[in-house]
């Protein structure tokens, strides 16, 4: 894959699973909701943040019974770098996200009126039928047009300079002798052509956009609509369908994906067969001669793929390049030949539009920003076309959205309202004067709109009709940007409403050309102050918020090191070895776009493999005969060994490989029963497996605790049941009581089991505090580990069941091998291995780097009212499961490093304690996490002209900015646990020694 | 252990005698059948480990380590009851990485983990026997102490290290034939024993004349 549309054609293929279908019919409400879901998740989090840092000084203050000194740096190093990180985050994402206003709706008869200072009253009757709108418009605009069916032949990436040259030399002779006809067309003044200057990212479905809507839409846009292609601005189609256009459509199905209920007739192709350069072409060719003799439609739109093909195969030097021109060439000799020659005298005209989506470097790539890949095609042919014959040199400069509004003012529709582009005034050569300004100034009403939009207080009430008002009149309500648009307008607006009072011919052709030009100044300079808006990235804030995370991050290593040597004296081994090497590769992995895609392969090689070391070293030690039992410890190696390859079997994942078999496809073509099944068979193992993990009969609270538990398996098992049966008889919405009963049980239990067990086991435990707190911090853990799980097996689909059975099976069986055998490992390594095995979860329960995979049906399981942040906390929940699990997990891992030597009977080393529980179980996940955030910042700041930048490293950083979150509130819940449980059993201590 | 005291140009010329076993399992599969590794990766693979087989385990007969004990023959034996332990042990580590399972990858997985164990396992399984002094002294942290320590665990480390490695193209989008498993990890594999075969001699060297510089 060079890059063939991937922007285009590879959400298709990733979308393929079952999710996509649960996506799609939940964009709306999606798009709506995940706006403010995401920004009020990625950016506030400095509060939560700030009360970390104040409650961990507040807390180390509380326990005086320590030497603070080292403890409270490591706290205020810690909180410094998050806090510093975050503003990274946050500024980063402004910088590289820009959120451009725009405007809602659709345009329509307000359009024809100028824009006034004051709200513009939107009120539309909708009640029009399209004809009488037609004619409203028509009569509104005074613009009859000239032509009233457009055939639209799109050429997927034809460079402009293979028709019209570059600069001011003629094509490369080659290229003119493969186009004879187009050239005779331009050369006897029956065409006018334009390079089109096509904005970046230069892939085919953008720019369709761009084309249509003239807007240039941002990265957010893309991603809030959830990899939904459907296309819902204001743009050309839709507005010609509201006048009751009946549209054909022939070629590739990027255009059916945009536009999905527009088309009377269609046959899309594929973009997906790269090497095909011919059948692709003749599938569209096959119908043109039945729809050029057809009478039913106005709009035909015909997308030849097969260029691009050929680009990408040979580049554009490619031997197979000009017969494919030749080809085109026949084409559109055979439109103008059979459709517009014959109109020559009749009232009703056909205009062709030859337009290309994009260009081509030398090699046939694209997706950047060269002059190669933007420098487009726009070529108009029809009766009424004719070049300006004054004399002057024609300018044919332009850019990519200026071909919306030139199709609306010819075709008599209102211009799409975010539309940045500026009319081809070329094009109107067979208008009269007036009709030509009128042109120009509706185009200026238009962008004055969205001018206001991003300057609120920019006004230009321009009402007088004479030059004095020209400074004084104008109600110059704006900063200096607006005033100059303001001024520009002011000009134009002045020489028109001239043009208009004169009688006198010359003066008049003298007007026309003054109110002519400067509205082109005008429109021209905000067309590219609103472009700039919209694609510029402020490369000052960037850096400063890269340089930000680096320094985080060094702070955040720094840390560690520190932590390290005053913790470890002993050599490295061969699994802090690896575990260096497998971050470090981890975060050069990002340079490649395959790696980011395919995540899933990375970290599943990295854990098992970090594991294959775990089993050597326990096979060393048995050898050097300190570890009597080799199986005790080989079976959890092996169980976490063999879990992880199912789980990297059950969702192939990914997405160049996404359409591959794996069990979880498998299981949903068998009977949903037997999803049903497997899912019961997990909520029974889940139980049967919590209830060995705690001994009930120890005391009275544990037993509630797992009755509790049994009380929200059974609800989550007659969820499961019921909803078996309505898959199969319909979908009943009306169940929320179950789910919202075991959210209520789960939350008494893990907050009671938080707050409670700690007193209790601190009562039971006088005489050794060291059990004491090893025994409650390992059943608060276990306590989390079990509900959290029992939420997931709820709210996941059911077919993650077993996943999410497998991941608690590797979770519990890396603790009870870090118990089983303390001193063979190291404490950061253990919190290093499960930090690794929930991030290789991550992507066991079919997460990928593509926004398509998030379950946002499992986000609205058991809430009654629409509520978006609580739908916004289950997406959360739902997609990090796996990550938080492993933080939960690790409450559990801290009971096996506290040190018996740190806290003898009679004095506690509470600093010491601290620092082996709650420091290195926070630092180890936000060093590792650092490390990639800020690697893959300073890759996307490399890559912000890359092909896949949009499709590929843009929704990874999303993703990645939320797995900080999740990383953070892990590390506050362990803080917040262990430094409870600790300050307990200190009060209790010292009332004992009282 | 008279014969296991041999410098550091005689290891090399075993350890280019075991080179030349793959050299000529190559060639031969691509003579007789004109198959490559990526044309036909399972073919190549069996020739290759059919090759090797006799060359290593007869070689390390002859290294073996408790000479007065076991017989050669009887060595021999334990390299061939070393080889499917080795290739099982090789296998389960390759799946569990993320090796296909489906019926179509089975005897190219089957050859390699073969090839993989002559590489590593089988050597050390015709030295050693089942002696777990000799193991525990080869795999603890502490450095190899003998010539055939050296020559055993160099390339065999080399060999795991390269599979490792050699994975790691796979999940790129380049296309490529090679890609797929298991030809990229058996290239590495066998960069990487190749690499360890040429090391260990020259470690054998420092390590003599360390050995020797200390004695006097």
């Amino acid at each position: 894959m060079t890059g063939s549309d991937r922007l285009g054609s590879r959400p298709d293929t990733s979308t393929t699973r079952l999710i996509s279908v649960r996506v799609r019919s939940q964009t709306k409400i999606l798009s709506s909701i995940s706006k403010p879901i995401l920004l009020s998740c990625l950016l506030p989090f400095r509060a939560p943040c700030l009360s970390f840092a104040r409650s961990l000084l507040l807390q180390l203050q509380s326990l005086h019974s320590m030497p603070s000194s080292k403890c409270s740096t490591l706290a205020l190093g810690i909180s410094m770098a998050a806090l510093l990180q975050i503003a990274g985050i946050s500024l980063f994402l402004f910088g590289f996200f820009p959120v451009k206003p725009t405007l809602p709706g659709f345009s329509g008869s307000e359009s024809y009126q100028m824009p006034s200072c004051d709200s513009d009253s939107d009120a539309e009757r909708a009640d029009l039928s399209s004809e009488q709108r037609k004619f409203l418009y028509e009569e509104l605009s005074g613009i009859t047009p000239v032509y009233d069916r457009l055939i639209l032949m799109v050429i997927d990436g034809l460079p402009a300079e293979f028709i019209l040259g570059k600069g001011r030399k003629p094509p490369a002779k080659t290229m003119a002798e493969a186009m004879p006809y187009t050239q005779y067309l331009l050369a006897n003044e029956l065409a006018v052509g334009f390079h089109a200057k096509a904005a970046p990212p230069t892939v085919t479905m953008p720019r369709l956009k761009a084309m249509m809507s003239g807007a240039i839409g941002g990265f957010l846009d893309v991603a809030f609509n959830f990899n939904t292609q459907a296309f819902l601005d204001d743009n050309l189609l839709d507005q010609l369908y509201r006048i009751g256009w009946r549209m054909v459509m022939l070629g590739d199905n990027t255009w059916i994906k945009l536009f999905p209920n527009l088309f009377s007739r269609q046959d899309g192709v594929g973009s997906f067969f790269v090497k095909d350069t011919v059948e692709v072409d003749f599938n569209v060719s096959r119908h043109l001669d039945v729809e050029l003799a057809a009478e039913d439609w106005n709009l035909l739109i015909l997308h030849y793929l097969g260029l691009d093909h050929v680009g990408h195969i040979g580049g554009r030097q490619s031997i197979l390049m000009a017969p494919k021109l030749k080809e085109m060439d026949d084409i559109i000799k055979e439109i103008h030949m059979q459709s517009i020659i014959p109109q020559k005298n009749s009232s009703s005209q056909t205009l062709l539009v030859v337009v290309s989506d994009h260009g081509m470097t030398e090699a046939g790539n694209h997706g950047g920003s060269s002059y190669e890949e933007t420098d487009s095609l726009a070529l108009f042919v029809g009766n009424g076309i004719r070049t300006a014959s004054n004399g002057k040199s024609v300018n044919n400069e332009a850019f990519q959205v200026d071909i919306a509004p030139t199709l609306a003012l010819l075709f008599g529709v209102p211009i799409p309202k975010n539309n940045i582009g500026v009319t081809l005034t070329n094009v109107f050569q067979s208008l009269t004067e007036e009709q030509r300004l009128k042109a120009l100034e509706l185009n200026s009403w238009q962008l004055l709109r969205l001018l206001r939009a991003n300057l609120p207080r920019l006004c230009c009430d321009y009402s007088g009709s004479s030059t004095s008002n020209l400074n004084s009149g104008t109600n110059l309500r704006a900063d200096s940007t607006g005033i100059n648009f303001c001024i520009q307008y002011a000009k134009a607006v002045a020489a028109h409403d001239y043009w208009r009072l004169q009688n006198n011919s010359t003066l008049r052709s003298d007007y026309f050309h003054i109110a002519s030009e400067s509205y082109e100044l005008f429109l021209r300079n905000a067309s590219e102050w609103l472009s700039h808006r919209a694609t510029d990235k402020p490369i000052h804030i960037l850096l400063v918020a890269v340089v930000f995370m680096f320094f985080s991050c060094l702070l955040f290593v720094c840390l560690t090191c520190w932590l390290f040597c005053n913790t470890y004296n002993n050599l490295w081994s061969s699994e802090d070895i690896f575990i260096f090497i497998a971050i470090i590769l981890h975060a050069i992995s990002f340079g490649s776009s395959s790696f980011v895609e395919e995540e899933q392969y990375t970290w599943h090689f990295l854990t098992t493999t970090l594991y294959l070391i775990f089993l050597f070293t326990q096979i060393r030690t048995f050898l050097k005969g300190l570890n009597r039992n080799l199986s005790e410890v080989m079976s959890p190696i092996i169980l976490v060994l063999i879990s992880g390859r199912i789980l990297r079997g059950w969702h192939q994942g990914g997405i160049n490989w996404a359409h591959l078999p794996d069990i979880s496809k498998l299981l949903l073509q068998l009977s949903p029963s037997t999803i049903t099944f497997l899912h019961i068979t997990s909520i029974l193992s889940l139980t049967v497996l919590y209830s060995n993990s705690i001994s009930i009969l120890k005391s009275q609270f544990n037993l509630v605790l797992w009755l509790s538990y049994l009380i929200g398996a059974c609800l989550v098992l007659l969820q499961s049941i019921k909803n078996n049966i309505a898959n199969t008889i319909l979908v009943d919405h009306g169940t929320t009581w179950i789910p919202q009963a075991v959210y209520v049980i789960g939350g008494i239990s893990v907050i009671s089991s938080l707050f409670l067990l700690p007193w209790i086991s601190s009562v039971r435990r006088k005489k050794d505090i060291f059990l004491g707190i090893r025994e409650c911090v390992y059943d608060i853990g276990s306590a989390y580990v079990a509900f959290w799980c029992l939420l997931q097996l709820l709210l996941q689909q059911p077919v993650n069941a077993i996943p999410v059975l497998l991941i608690y099976m590797q979770h519990r069986a890396s603790v009870s091998l870090f118990a089983d055998s303390v001193s063979v490992h190291k404490d950061w390594v253990k919190v290093a291995a499960l930090y690794f095995l929930g991030l290789a979860g991550h992507f066991g329960l079919g997460n990928t780097n593509s926004l398509a995979t998030i379950d946002v049906a499992g986000a609205f399981i058991g809430i009654s009212s629409y509520s978006t942040v609580l739908s916004g906390v289950l997406m959360f929940c739902i997609t990090y499961a796996s990550p938080i699990l492993s933080h939960l997990s690790m409450v559990m891992c801290i009971s096996t490093m506290v040190d018996r030597r740190v806290i003898s009977c009679k004095e506690i080393d509470w600093r010491t304690l601290l620092e082996s529980t709650v420091a290195i179980p926070s630092l180890v996940p936000l060093v590792v996490n650092s490390v990639a955030l800020t690697s893959f910042t300073v890759v996307l700041l490399l890559m912000r002209n890359h092909l896949f930048v949009w499709s590929v490293f843009s929704p990874k950083y999303l993703y990645l900015c939320a797995s900080t979150v999740s990383v953070y509130l892990g590390v506050l819940l362990i803080a917040g646990t262990v430094f409870y449980t600790c300050y307990v059993f200190t009060l209790d201590k010292r009332k004992h020694q009282t | 252990m008279g014969k296991a005291q041999i410098g550091a140009t005689s290891a090399l010329a075993l350890h280019s005698l075991c080179a030349a076993g793959l050299a000529t399992g190559y060639w031969l599969s691509h003579s007789l059948y004109s198959s490559s590794l990526i044309t036909d990766p399972a073919r190549t693979l069996r020739f290759l480990t059919v090759c090797e087989a006799p060359i290593v385990i007869f070689l390390f007969s002859w290294l073996r380590r408790d000479h007065d004990r076991c017989s050669f023959i009887k060595a021999v034996g334990r390299g061939l009851i070393g080889l499917p332990i080795g290739a099982l042990i090789n296998a389960f580590g390759a799946i569990v990485l993320g090796a296909p399972v489906g019926l179509k990858y089975w005897p190219a997985t089957i050859y390699w983990s073969m090839l993989m164990s002559l590489l590593t396992f089988v050597p050390a399984a015709c030295v050693f026997g089942a002696s777990k002094l000799d193991w525990q002294h080869v795999l603890s942290y502490s450095k190899p102490s003998n010539v055939v320590d050296y020559m055993l665990l160099v390339p065999a480390n080399g060999a795991i290290l390269g599979a490792w490695l050699g994975a790691w193209p796979m999940p790129l989008d380049w296309e490529r034939p090679w890609q797929e498993w298991p030809i990229c990890v058996s290239y590495g594999a066998i960069a990487g024993h190749l690499i360890g075969m040429l090391l260990s001699p020259v470690l054998i060297f420092l390590h003599q004349r360390h050995i020797h510089t200390k004695t006097e």
